[in-house]
């Protein structure tokens, strides 16, 4: 049987930083060093998490999930966990939850233009995780 | 930036003295949204929707549409991280990211927030819209928005050097577009052509000479033959599918840019055979413009020039086809309606008793229109004006040929 990870845990985020280092080859990522962090409101049991993502030469240098005081990003992306989970099933497209709203974004957009094929990718090997919303 | 070259125009000066400016008024970061205002600060065009927002101190930030914000950066003397792109998606609205923008940059996000609102003649002019204002002062809470236009107008009324050489290459370019034209239509070489035709082919000559864009709202280069010369006001005439014709006048008013800086200047022609009548009128009109030019100096008014010139067209006999308004304001794109500042009788018009100082830019502009006799000239050139008389930029010999 698949092992399963809660979304947003220690443990789906260990998995989640051992797939896209695996997965995604720092061509695929553009050779990008940056940071994001998607900021989620409203998880199940009521809080705010954040994902920080560090972005080193276009490897997924390291990945953190937090609670509290949200890390420095040159990137924000935030919204509902509702959202983010509907994201991560592939049941929404995260560029059209970003037109329609649904998510908001905090950062430099022509950056973030250039960086949004990035994201794209970091999302589908997410999605690929078996989880637990 | 080269300060060595002669179009250098020092942008992080202007910068500080809009802040000074600001500070006096108790202004505590200033929100442009005109395009003069774009130019005059960023020194790149700006054809979309556009902001800079001036702190207190430091640098500007241009804010525009996300799909241009990368060019705005490559040709503003701003570096990429001065010029932010703003979408239609959570957050990155203009609204959302400007008002943002503002709050991190006042302190406790309070303050007084300096706004361009007012109204023009000139549709490009891009003072804050109603939607705008009320939607900015809902997600500026705790800000006081004050018009704040002035400080701008004021600061670019009298021009630098760089901005006058940048003038004086574009009407170089003119000239090479007005001799261009010239020669393809002298000796009856106008037969079979037509309006957009003569603006085209002046439009490649002054590109080969560096021009960026026919910038004229009016329509680019504005080419009218026969009846179109001569229509009562004949402000805009942006060339038409019609043929040119023997026995018909034909102006000529062609625009180039060059850094932001405007060439601009009408040139007329008389298609062969002229009448002795369409002579007069050309040689009233010639006159016309030859002591207008010669009358502008520091010390008078528009008003002043006006009856001056009214007078003169009098003693001519042809007063009745005369515009009685010699001038139109011109500064870097999208500065190119009102005279000096907003201090005239009718808000935001010229005031017809500003008295010029050395240093203004204007257009010395003169329409001639007799529609009755389906003839019209226009004269357009811009102007230095000096402490004793005044530069002229295009040097495009002032006559009327008979082609």
């Amino acid at each position: 049987m698949t092992e399963t990870f809660k979304y947003l845990s220690p443990e789906w985020t260990a998995e989640a930083h051992r797939r896209l280092k695996e997965q995604l080859t720092a061509e695929q990522m553009k050779n990008v060093t940056s940071s994001m962090v998607t900021l989620y409101h409203d998880c199940p049991d009521g809080k705010n998490r954040a994902l920080y993502y560090g972005l080193v030469n276009g490897v997924v240098d390291s990945l953190t999930i937090c609670e509290g005081e949200v890390p420095a990003a040159e990137f924000v992306i935030e919204g509902d966990y509702q959202t983010f989970a509907s994201i991560s099933r592939a049941e929404l497209n995260s560029r059209a939850a970003l037109m329609t709203g649904k998510l908001k974004l905090k950062g430099n957009m022509v950056k973030a233009l250039s960086f949004s094929s990035v994201v794209d990718r970091l999302n589908k090997v997410l999605a690929t995780i078996p989880t637990e919303f | 930036m080269n300060t060595a070259d002669r179009f250098f125009i020092d942008f992080p000066a202007r910068i500080r003295a809009i802040q000074a400016e600001m500070a006096r008024q108790n202004i505590d970061i200033y929100l442009g949204s005109r395009l003069r205002t774009l130019s005059w600060t960023l020194d790149a065009f700006c054809p979309w929707r556009s902001y800079v927002v001036i702190p207190a101190e430091g640098l500007p930030t241009a804010f525009t549409f996300v799909i241009d914000a990368a060019r705005v950066a490559d040709e503003s003397w701003l570096d990429a991280d001065h010029v932010m792109g703003f979408a239609p998606m959570g957050g990155q609205d203009q609204i959302a990211q400007i008002s943002d923008f503002i709050k991190a940059n006042l302190k406790g996000g309070r303050g007084r927030v300096g706004i361009e609102s007012g109204m023009s003649n000139y549709l490009p002019e891009g003072n804050i819209t109603h939607y705008e204002y009320e939607a900015f002062q809902a997600a500026l809470d705790g800000c006081e928005l004050v018009n704040a236009y002035d400080i701008i107008d004021s600061l670019s009324l009298i021009k630098d050097e760089g901005t006058i050489n940048r003038f004086r290459e574009a009407s170089r370019i003119v000239d090479v577009g007005h001799q261009t034209v010239f020669e393809a239509i002298q000796s009856g070489g106008y037969r079979g052509m037509t309006e957009t035709e003569i603006a085209g082919l002046a439009a490649y000559a002054m590109r080969k000479a560096g021009s960026e864009w026919e910038w004229s709202y009016t329509g680019g280069n504005e080419i009218a033959s026969g009846y179109r010369t001569g229509l009562a006001g004949g402000a805009c005439t942006p060339a038409t599918r019609r043929k040119l014709q023997a026995g018909e006048p034909l102006m000529v008013d062609i625009h180039a840019m060059f850094k932001l800086g405007l060439g601009d200047h009408s040139h007329n022609y008389l298609l062969g055979p002229a009448t002795k009548r369409q002579e007069w009128h050309a040689n009233n009109f010639v006159s016309v413009v030859d002591r207008c030019l010669k009358t502008y100096r520091a010390g008078i008014s528009p008003a002043s020039l006006a009856d001056e010139m009214m007078a003169y067209c009098e003693e001519l006999g042809c007063a009745e086809y005369m515009v009685p308004g010699f001038e139109h304001g011109i500064g870097m794109m999208g500065d190119e309606w009102r005279i000096g500042r907003n201090d005239g009788p009718f808000p935001f018009w010229t005031n017809p008793n500003h008295v010029y100082e050395a240093g203004e830019m204007l257009i010395c502009a003169i329409q001639y229109a007799c529609p009755e006799e389906n003839i019209g000239f226009r004269y357009e050139n811009p102007i230095l004006i000096r402490p004793t008389d005044c530069e002229w930029m295009s040097k495009f010999p002032l006559k009327i040929e008979t082609v």
